[in-house]
Order: structure tokens, then C-alpha cells, then sequence
């Protein structure tokens, strides 16, 4: 921690550089994350199995969170749903698929996820499954969640980045849970 | 409910901010955080004024639209993950103001007795240490400015 304040005047160009290479590439020449992603199949708010592999065709906008949260969460979904609108609006819905993932799957079941995610109106696709079956797509896209009991109800601690997956199901940008509308909505369109 | 009926619910809310019950404390832009109607919980902000020359304490929340409701804050972990933890009080000091503010403290309503709708407004009431409770109403709001 010492050595931060020495350490500043280089880090800070290079952080700038960072900033500004991010700004110049709007057409999408979005880089493909390796590192991140792949397939897996859960269980879809009809009940149905559901495979990552329905999902190529379509640029598709993932989350993972849990319905009894009711700060991030919602927000995010409201975010997301922002975005689908917005495709809407310039006709690029119908190529555009939003996935919630959640971890909680003890409370959020297929039937409950159905009751909830319509009223986003964004065509919300919500996957649920055993918690092995989260736990493993969790790991494939490096999302962090514990359960963790407090008084009488029990909450989550989690990562929440929002992926953007192209047409094969590659991760190509990762955004903050208070992303930009305008961003995913442009990154999405360059990637159609 | 008719988009007049939430402009009269914003306006009496501004209002009620004009004529605090207790100068000590004021309210800027309270909202809740609409959520689908089956939602368990839901989430409020605002802005809270400390114009008094003395610190004020709330220790605790309550609304009749919730059987419990609480403080909670929001907590970084080193890995990235995030986490709410429950504030068991708030001090704010003589002058100055705190944001509850999506992302960071806010308040939690759980065990709703029914999910207030958009356009809907709650009267949630903060309990300050020495006794007094300051009220204010929460518009029930789909999507803030505030919030992108
Ligand atoms: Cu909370």
C-alpha cells in the first residue's frame, strides 16, 4: 500500500491508454474472452431444460442474481430491460435474448421466476436448476456467490457483472451492475 | 394509477418535505424501487438533511406497508462481490446529509403485506434516538433519473 503514491505517475498514463482504446472501438471489434463462458444446460421458467446452445443465432445479454434482493437486482433487471427496449424501439429485439441466472434456486424456482420476470417486460428468459448445476455456470463465468444467513432471512454475497455473449455464445465485453444503457445498447447493435 | 393521481403523490410529497415534523431532520427525494408484485422485499432512498446543530440518531425504520423494515448498508468484499449488512444505526451529523442511494445504503422492506404499485406512495417513518420519529411519503417509482 506504501508504494502506491510512487507508483502513480506510471500507472496513471497507462490506465488512461486503457480508458481511451475503450472509447475509440464502438464498431465491434469487441475482444473474445477465453477465458469465460461455455456450455451448460439448466432448467427455464416453463420447467423445460434449457441449453446455452438454444441461445446461438442471438446476441444475448446474461445475468446472474437472485429475485429476493431488492436493491442490485431489480435495478439490473430494470437496466437490462432499458436495453431490450431500446432494441426494440430500432427493431433489433427479435435478435437480442436477456438470461437471468439465479443462485438461489431454493426460492427461486421455475414457477416463481415465471410469476416474477414478465412484469420487466423485456422478454426475460430466467434460469434455474440445482445448486451444482448454478454453482458450475457460475464458475464458468467467474461469478462469485455465497449464501449467507443473517437473523431470519438469508442474503447473498455476489460479483454482478453482466456479460454480453455474440451469436456463438462467446463472452465478449463484461459490464458493472451500473452500466451504461447506451453502451450495451451499441455494443449489442455491433455485434447483430 | 393514473399518471395525475402520481403527480398529486409527488407534489404532496414535496410538501410534506416543506413542513417536516421535526426541523432536525429532512427528506430529499424519497422513492421506492417498484418490483414486480410478488416480490418478497423491496428497496427505498433518499436523502437524509441534518439541519439541527445537534447529530441526529435513527435507530431504526418501520412502515406500515412492511412487516419488517430495516437499515441495511452495502459492503465490498476484496474479490469483487458485494454484500448488504445491516446498519443498526445511522448518525448524521449537526449540518450535514447522507444518501441512502441504489448501490449503497438503503432501506429494506420485507414482509410486505401487499407490493405497492408504481404511482403508489408509503409513509415511512424513521425512529431517532431521544424518542421522535420523522416521517415522510416514498413514491413507488419504476425507474429513477437518479438511477440511469
Ligand atoms: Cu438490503
Amino acid at each position: 500500500m506504501r508504494k502506491l503514491p510512487y507508483l502513480l505517475p506510471y500507472l496513471l498514463p497507462l490506465l488512461l491508454a486503457f480508458l481511451l482504446a475503450g472509447c475509440g472501438k464502438q464498431e465491434s471489434d469487441l475482444p473474445v474472452n477465453t477465458r469465460l463462458g461455455g456450455e451448460f444446460t439448466l432448467t427455464d421458467q416453463n420447467g423445460e431444460p434449457f441449453s446455452q446452445a438454444a441461445l446461438n443465432g442471438k446476441v444475448t445479454i446474461l445475468f446472474f442474481g437472485y429475485t429476493h434482493c431488492p436493491d442490485i437486482c431489480p435495478a439490473v433487471l430494470a437496466r437490462v430491460a432499458q436495453v431490450y427496449r431500446q432494441l426494440q424501439e430500432a427493431g433489433e429485439a427479435d435478435q437480442v435474448q436477456p438470461v437471468f441466472i439465479t443462485f438461489d434456486p431454493e426460492r427461486d424456482t421455475a414457477a416463481y421466476l415465471k410469476e416474477y420476470l414478465p412484469w420487466f417486460k423485456a422478454n426475460i428468459i430466467g434460469l434455474t436448476g440445482s445448486l451444482e448445476e448454478i454453482r458450475q455456470v457460475a464458475k464458468q463465468y467467474g461469478v462469485v456467490f455465497i449464501k449467507d444467513q443473517q437473523e431470519q432471512d438469508y442474503l447473498f454475497t455476489h460479483s454482478d457483472y453482466i456479460y454480453l455473449l455474440d451469436d456463438q455464445g462467446r463472452v465478449r465485453k463484461l459490464y458493472p451492475a451500473d452500466f451504461t444503457i447506451d453502451e450495451v445498447v451499441n455494443d449489442a447493435k455491433s455485434l447483430l | 394509477m393514473p399518471r395525475a393521481c402520481f403527480k398529486f403523490a409527488l407534489v404532496a410529497a414535496v410538501v410534506a418535505l416543506a413542513v417536516p415534523a421535526h426541523a432536525e431532520l429532512t427528506f430529499s427525494d424519497p422513492w421506492l424501487r417498484a418490483v414486480p408484485p410478488v416480490s418478497p422485499a423491496m428497496a427505498g432512498y433518499v436523502t437524509l438533511n441534518n439541519d439541527g446543530e445537534e447529530p441526529v440518531t435513527i435507530t431504526g425504520v418501520s412502515t406500515p406497508a412492511a412487516g419488517h423494515t430495516m437499515l441495511h448498508d452495502m459492503e465490498s468484499t476484496g474479490d469483487g462481490s458485494r454484500r448488504m449488512v445491516h446498519l443498526h444505526h445511522l448518525e448524521i451529523p449537526a449540518g450535514e446529509s447522507v444518501s441512502l442511494a441504489p448501490g449503497g445504503k438503503h432501506l429494506m422492506l420485507m414482509k410486505l403485506t401487499e407490493v405497492p404499485a408504481p404511482g403508489e406512495t408509503v409513509e415511512i417513518c424513521f425512529h431517532l434516538k431521544g424518542g421522535k420519529d420523522a416521517c415522510t411519503g416514498f413514491p413507488v417509482i419504476r425507474q429513477s433519473q437518479t438511477d440511469g
